[in-house]
This record gives structure tokens, C-alpha cells and sequence, in this order.
């Protein structure tokens, strides 16, 4: 069930007025639980039990941890668990072709088996929520929550469930322990919430997404200013693909009294590429910061260990998006460019003396290379693209021009908004703000109506 | 912590930014300012559709048949229908044996129909495709503006000529006009479509404003989406294809008129389904049903089925259902004609007469007193 459909609307009329009603019982996990199924099984009710068994083991888990003796071997089992399902379901076949083409490499006729799965939606985001809870469990960061319906309602909560933010058990467990108080400035900040995301997703991303689609689908036939453009509009198409998903799902919570992670922060904006990160799925980033990076050792280990172990946690960040080499290629480059100008980014050189809004563009640009080995479905399109805009050449992009003005006007007023200009105060004067919205509402309605073009993350 | 080195920062349990729970941007607006702009998008959604057909004309001058690319703007149908009301007083409703895909529109059934009468008495209605279950929905959700009028309800047996048509086959296949049949109840069993989707057509159909965006792209987007016609247009300002002036009524032949002898199609059997259990007949009777709870005086033309394409056992499964249907109707007194066949020759195809058949045809229903 998409947000931005007509589906979504009539489950949340319905589901909406019950928790209003339910969140002062002891009814309402129950209740957000049941809906949060509904929700997940509108996919495939089949992958229920999955998410179900993600669940019970996390839990389970860390009640037999609770007063255990063999606590390492409890967490251990608990993450076994959670990364069985992720590893069977999304990187069995990736693993199984690799080992084939090994084998054939090496001569060896016989070849394993592919697992027949369809990747079930939202895996890695589930997942990792509940893994995160067994670990914080183990460290002694979170309590433990003896009621399974809570748990699972946590795990399972509907606005977050398929494409984050990655919640952690410590900031919604406990919104989840009391009832939500629900105010009208709740209800009004989560339609804003939800309106501007709706406009990032149908009226920027799915435009974006019609030319991009185009020119990646055979990248071969295009010269290198279609080739620049589709990949600088994939940039901008994934971004309000997925922030807007998450303004919408902040939206939908908020108005249910909960709050959920700010999971985007003006990314393009970013001066370098650790603000790039900080800004750029935030609940992922510092998922792998807490749970991969710092256990490895982080930064304490001296000079060459912290970018190892930054190499390593870009690497892991690139295969947690997809079984492919295209986004492990993604995740190295991250690592090399962040390697590059770690320190660059620390001298008063770089902060005092390069204008911004360079920084800025160089980080884009750097950016937008990296997002053609995210895009591409093979290295070999990949590298297509790649040495098409290094030919140069022209050829007539016929990228449409609304869209452009569309975009570049979101562009600048993301930088005026993340800067210190004196244009900000303009953009948050009452009639402005009222004012964008309106266009947002008209161009929704004449425009771009919804369809039902699934978010781009909901693969991953 | 440095912020701009946040991945290689000094360890710590829960690394969330601070600031995590803020807005990403200047859009957060007031319970009250929500309230104004919802009356905005409110004044949008009422008062667009109305305020448009003034400024659009819809000039139907003689012989006016929708154009063909409009087929599926329901908007326009409407406004076509209210029209037509006003200016004929018999309307000829059904698929596009009414609309004539093989001839011009000065050699359709209702031109000869005027052309017999003497004067502009009959319009042309039909619509491409409109198949009796889609004819239902059009009828009750878009034809509004024709209570009261005589309507000749045009049944082409053709839909009824194997389960496939009939909307019965199993499996999913593409039929017309999709947006207009149910969407729930009764279910269609070929008909495959997301609940969103669904949902989505139950309400365009109640809402005038949704119509009217969807003919916009129909009539002045080439029947693409706008972001669509952008694409293929990557220079043009939208704006100014919208240049408030509807197509003219269709006045080309959409197929080579042939005679079907010529075309090289062999003699048919069609799998007939029983007129008892028909989905498509069903679905006709409850548009003629509706339209005489409206105050129509419906006369349901039945055919002529080019029989001469059928086998002798093709034609006897075609007897049963035409039988079936002229039984139905004269139990319920309902006005009807079920002509026989015409010359074979005369037929472009299946169903569809040419020029010369919806003369012929046109002379027989002369004849009785409905077109007198």
C-alpha cells in the first residue's frame, strides 16, 4: 500500500479514527499492530510470517537474555536470526550467481541452485530495526519490553515500516508505552509534513523518473548532455522519491501523536561529503555508525584503521541497498571520496576560504557520479554512462524544460533555506509559506495526479 | 561533535543528529492556514469544472460525433450528452456501430436518420468500444443530461459472441473502458486491477473536478499525462496547449471501408454464451433500465449482425441470443427492432455496417412509428 494512492487514503480514514479512539486503552498496540499487518499484507500476505518471525525471535531473544549468563550467546543468536532472513531472502540469489560464475571460472561444470524468492518488501528496514533492538538490548541501552504486541507494533508500525526511517527501540518504544497525545498543531504539522512530501513524490520524483527511465533503459543511444542531465535528474528524482516517502510517513505519525526521525536534511545543500552524510538518510548512516562503524573501532584506532573502518562501513552501507556489484561499486566510491577530503574537510582552508556554494556543487557533482553505478543496472550500463559524458559530444537532450524550472527553483530554495541568507526570513514568512503550499495543492490537482508508481527504496 | 565529520566522530551509543526532530524546511502551516488553504483547493475542486464549460465552447454543429481520441474523456461525453439533449429530441446511444469507425460522420446511422426525417431530429452518441457492462457506467455517471429524452439504445450482439467478450473469460485480459464498469460488485473475472486503482475510478466518477482534469489531458495533452506531454515536448509551454478550442466533431473514415467478402476473413462459429447468464446483457438491461427510471422513451435497436460471417453453426447460437433478446424485450414492453441481416456486402465487418447499410438501415427503422 502506497501513501500517495487512493488504497492508502481509505485504510487511514478507517484506521485514523479507531487509534484516536483507542490510544488511551490498553487496545491501542493492538490495534496499530492489526493495521500495520494489513498494511505490510496488502503486498503479500504471505511475507507476514517473515516479518512475524523477525519479531518473536528479537524478542524472544532478549528475554532469555534478561537474566541470562550467556548473554553473548543470546545477542548472537539474535542477530543470526534477523541476518538469516536478510541473507536468504535478499542475498541468497546475489551469492548463489556468484558462486556460479566462480565455479565456472574455475572450470567446475555444476552450478547451485537459485533460490526462487521475490525480495519481500521493506526486509532491510524491518530487519534492521529489530536487530538494533537486540543489540541496544544486549548493551544495556534500551529496556526490555516484555509485551510482544508492543514489540511488534514497534517493528511493525505502519508509517515506517517499508521504507524507514529506521527507528531505534530507545526514541518510539516508548511512544509506544503511553498513550500519544494528539493535538490540532499535531494534526496541522503532519499534513504539512504529508502535503510536501505527496508534491516531492508525484509532482518532482515520478516527472523526474520519466526521463530518467528513458535514458537509462538504453544509455547507449544517448551523447553526453542527456546522459549528465538524466543522471543530475536521478540525483534530484531519488531524493524527493525517498524524503518525500519519509515526510509522508513522518506526517502520517505525527498525526497520530507519534514522532519519527528527521531522515533528510537538505542533503544537496551539504558542504562536504561527512555533512553529505549527516544529512542524506540520516536513520541509515547513523544505523551503520552505531551498529557497524564504532564496533569496529571507529576512529580510536589510529589513522589507517578509521578509513579502513569507514571503507568497510560504506562498502557494507552500499550492499545494504541492493545484491548487486553496481552498489557495492556505489558504497566504494563513498568510501574513497570520504577517505579523500576527510581531512580536506577539517583544514581552515576548506572551511574558511572556499565559498560555499562551490562546496556545495562540488559535493553534488561528486554526488551525482556516485548515483550512476546506484542507477544503472549493470557496471556494464554503468560504465556506458560513464564514458559517454567523459566523450563529451553533442547531442540535443530535450530535457523538459518545466521540469528543470521545477527543480532548479526547489535547488535554490533549499540553499537559500540551508543558508544564512537574508532570503531565508522571506521564505518563512506566513504568506510565502501559504502561498508555495497553494501552488503545491493547485499544481497536485491539475497537474500531477497520483498514480501509483511505487517508491524507488521499497526495493531495497 | 564536528559536524562535518560525523562518520569518523568519537564513539557514542545513540549518534542521531540533535537537531533530528525539526523540519527539513519552511512548510510547517497552522491548523488555521491548513483551514484556508483546504477552501483554496475546496473553490479549486467546485468551482473549475463549471467555470470551464463557459469557456470552452462545445460547438456540435450537424452530424457531431465525438472525436475518436476522445473516446474515453467522460467529461466531454457529458456536456456532449446535455448538448445533444437540447438540441435533438432522439439520442442514439451505444458502441461504435452508433459512432461508424468505416464511414464519414455525414454517413452515419443517425445522418440518415435526419437525412429521412427531414430535419435535425437525431444525435449521434455513440461512443468507440462501448461495450454493453461500460455502457451501464457511462449511462448512470455521465449521461445525466439526457433524462427525459427519446433514446434509441443501440444492442450489438457482438459482445455477447464468446465468453471472452462477455467479460467471463477467465485470466487477465484488456477490455474498453475499464474506468466505467464495476469495480467491486459484481466482480468482473478478468478484470485485474490494484484496490487503489479501483478506488480511484469510484471516485472520479463523483467527482466532477477529477473528470474535468482528465479531460484536460484527453483533449490537450494528445491523451498522455501532462508530465508525459512534457516529456515528448520538452520545449513547450503547457500552457499554451491549452488553447480552450475542442478538436472538431470527427469527420474522418478510422478504418478502409471495405466489404468484410474483401477483407479475406473466413466464415465464423463464435462461441455464443447463453443470453440468460450474458454479463453484457445484464449490464444492458440495467442501462435501459436506468435510463427509463429517468423518463426515457428507450428503443432498443437490436443488430443487424452481419449473420452472413457466420457458419450455419455460428448462426445458430446468433438465433438463440437474438431470440433470447427479442423475448426479453417484448415480455417487458419494451420498444424494439430486431432487423434482419443486410446484404452482406454492406457489412465492413462483424457488426458494422458501411455507408451504404446505414442507409438501408436507416430506411427500415422508417418505417415504424418510435422514428416517425
Amino acid at each position: 500500500m502506497l501513501f500517495h494512492t487512493w488504497a492508502f487514503l481509505a485504510f487511514f480514514a478507517m484506521v485514523y479514527p479507531v487509534h484516536l479512539v483507542l490510544r488511551r486503552t490498553r487496545f491501542m498496540n493492538g490495534w496499530l499492530l492489526l493495521a500495520s499487518y494489513v498494511f505490510y499484507g496488502a503486498w503479500n500476505p504471505l511475507y507476514l510470517p517473515l516479518i512475524a518471525w523477525t519479531t518473536v525471535s528479537s524478542w524472544l531473544v532478549v528475554r532469555l537474555m534478561e537474566n541470562s549468563l550467556r548473554r553473548k550467546a543470546w545477542v548472537a543468536a539474535g542477530v543470526a536470526a534477523n541476518l538469516a532472513v536478510l541473507g536468504f531472502y535478499k542475498y541468497g540469489g546475489f551469492a548463489v550467481e556468484n558462486l556460479n560464475a566462480l565455479l565456472a571460472a574455475a572450470g567446475v561444470a555444476a552450478r547451485l541452485p537459485a533460490p526462487d524468492v521475490v525480495l519481500p518488501v521493506g526486509i532491510s528496514f524491518f530487519v534492521f530495526q529489530a536487530l538494533s533492538y537486540v543489540v541496544d538490548a544486549y548493551r544495556g541501552d534500551v529496556a526490555v519490553e516484555r509485551s510482544l504486541v508492543r514489540f511488534a507494533a514497534f517493528v511493525a508500525l505502519f508509517p515506517q515500516l517499508v521504507a524507514g526511517p529506521i527507528e531505534r527501540a530507545s526514541r518510539l518504544l516508548p511512544q509506544l508505552q503511553s498513550p500519544p497525545r494528539v493535538t490540532g498543531a499535531h494534526v496541522a504539522e503532519g499534513l504539512s509534513l504529508f502535503l510536501v512530501g505527496f508534491f516531492k513524490k508525484v509532482a518532482l520524483a515520478d516527472a523526474l523518473a520519466l526521463y530518467v527511465d528513458r535514458v537509462y533503459a538504453a544509455p547507449d543511444r544517448f551523447q553526453a548532455p542527456a546522459l549528465a542531465l538524466a543522471t543530475a535528474a536521478f540525483a534530484w528524482q531519488i531524493y524527493f522519491d525517498f524524503s518525500g516517502y519519509t515526510d509522508m510517513a513522518r506526517g502520517v505519525a505525527r498525526a497520530m501523536g507519534f514522532q519519527l526521525l528527521l531522515n533528510f536534511d537538505n542533503p544537496y545543500a551539504a558542504a562536504g561529503l561527512g555533512d553529505f552524510w549527516n544529512r542524506w538518510h540520516v536513520s541509515l548512516s547513523s544505523w551503520f555508525k552505531d551498529y557497524v562503524y564504532i564496533p569496529l573501532g571507529g576512529n580510536r584506532r589510529g589513522t589507517a584503521r578509521t578509513y579502513v573502518n569507514m571503507a568497510l562501513t560504506m562498502l557494507l552501507s552500499g550492499l545494504w541497498h541492493g545484491a548487486a556489484w553496481t552498489f557495492v561499486v556505489w558504497g566504494a566510491i563513498h568510501a574513497a571520496g570520504r577517505a579523500a577530503t576527510r581531512d580536506l574537510e577539517r583544514t581552515s582552508f576548506y572551511r574558511e576560504r572556499v565559498p560555499r556554494l562551490a562546496k556545495q556543487l562540488a559535493v553534488f557533482a561528486f554526488v551525482c557520479f556516485a548515483w550512476i553505478f546506484f542507477r544503472a543496472q549493470t557496471l556494464g550500463d554503468a560504465w556506458a554512462v560513464v564514458s559517454g559524458i567523459a566523450a563529451g559530444g553533442w547531442g540535443d537532450p530535450r530535457f523538459p524544460l518545466p521540469v528543470a524550472a521545477l527543480v532548479g527553483a526547489v535547488w535554490a530554495y533549499q540553499l537559500l533555506y540551508a543558508g544564512e541568507s537574508r532570503l531565508k526570513r522571506v521564505l518563512e514568512w506566513a504568506p510565502v509559506r501559504v502561498g508555495l503550499a497553494a501552488f503545491m495543492i493547485a499544481y497536485l490537482l491539475v497537474v500531477a495526479q497520483p498514480g501509483a508508481k511505487p517508491f524507488y527504496y521499497f526495493q531495497f | 561533535m564536528d559536524r562535518t565529520d560525523a562518520t569518523a566522530a568519537t564513539p557514542a551509543r545513540d549518534s542521531f543528529p540533535k537537531e533530528a526532530l525539526r523540519l527539513s524546511n519552511a512548510m510547517r502551516l497552522t491548523g488555521r492556514q491548513l483551514t484556508g488553504l483546504a477552501l483554496f483547493a475546496a473553490a479549486i475542486i467546485l468551482g473549475v469544472p463549471p467555470v470551464w464549460e463557459r469557456l470552452e465552447p462545445l460547438d456540435t454543429g450537424t452530424d457531431y460525433r465525438l472525436p475518436y481520441a476522445l473516446s474515453h474523456d467522460y467529461w466531454l461525453y457529458a456536456r456532449l450528452a446535455a448538448a445533444a439533449a437540447d438540441r435533438y429530441d432522439t439520442l442514439l446511444l451505444g458502441d461504435s456501430v452508433v459512432w461508424g469507425p468505416y464511414v464519414r460522420r455525414g454517413q452515419t446511422l443517425s445522418h440518415y436518420l435526419n437525412a429521412q426525417a427531414g430535419s435535425e431530429r437525431f444525435a449521434n452518441l455513440g461512443v468507440d468500444g462501448m461495450h454493453p457492462v461500460a455502457l451501464a457506467g457511462l449511462v448512470e455517471h455521465y449521461a445525466g443530461g439526457i433524462a427525459g429524452r427519446r433514446v434509441v439504445l443501440h444492442c450489438n450482439p457482438l459482445w455477447m459472441s464468446s465468453p471472452r467478450l462477455d467479460l467471463q473469460g477467465d485470466g487477465e485480459f484488456r477490455f474498453n473502458h475499464p474506468a466505467l464498469v464495476p469495480q467491486f460488485v459484481p466482480r468482473i473475472p478478468g478484470y485485474r486491477e490494484t484496490a487503489s486503482r479501483r478506488i480511484g475510478c469510484v471516485v472520479e466518477r463523483n467527482v466532477p473536478f477529477l473528470q474535468w482534469a482528465g479531460h484536460l489531458q484527453q483533449a490537450y495533452f494528445e491523451q498522455r499525462s501532462i508530465p508525459e506531454w512534457i516529456l515528448e515536448h520538452p520545449f513547450a509551454n503547457p500552457l499554451a496547449a491549452v488553447t480552450l478550442a475542442l478538436p472538431p466533431s470527427d469527420d474522418r473514415l478510422h478504418r478502409r471501408p471495405v466489404p468484410w467478402t474483401e477483407q479475406g476473413i473466413l466464415p465464423q462459429d463464435f462461441a455464443w454464451v447463453d443470453v440468460e447468464t450474458s454479463f453484457q446483457w445484464a449490464f444492458f438491461r440495467r442501462a435501459m433500465e436506468m435510463l427509463r427510471a429517468r423518463g426515457n422513451r428507450v428503443f432498443v435497436l437490436v443488430g443487424p449482425f452481419n449473420e452472413h460471417l457466420l457458419t450455419a453453426r455460428g448462426r445458430e447460437g446468433y438465433a438463440r441470443v437474438r431470440d433470447g433478446i427479442a423475448s426479453w424485450l417484448a415480455a417487458e414492453g419494451v420498444e424494439h427492432a430486431v432487423p434482419p441481416a443486410l446484404p452482406s456486402g454492406l457489412y465492413a465487418d462483424a457488426s458494422h455496417p458501411l455507408a451504404e447499410g446505414y442507409a438501408e438501415l436507416a430506411r427500415r427503422l422508417g418505417g415504424l412509428p418510435f422514428f416517425q
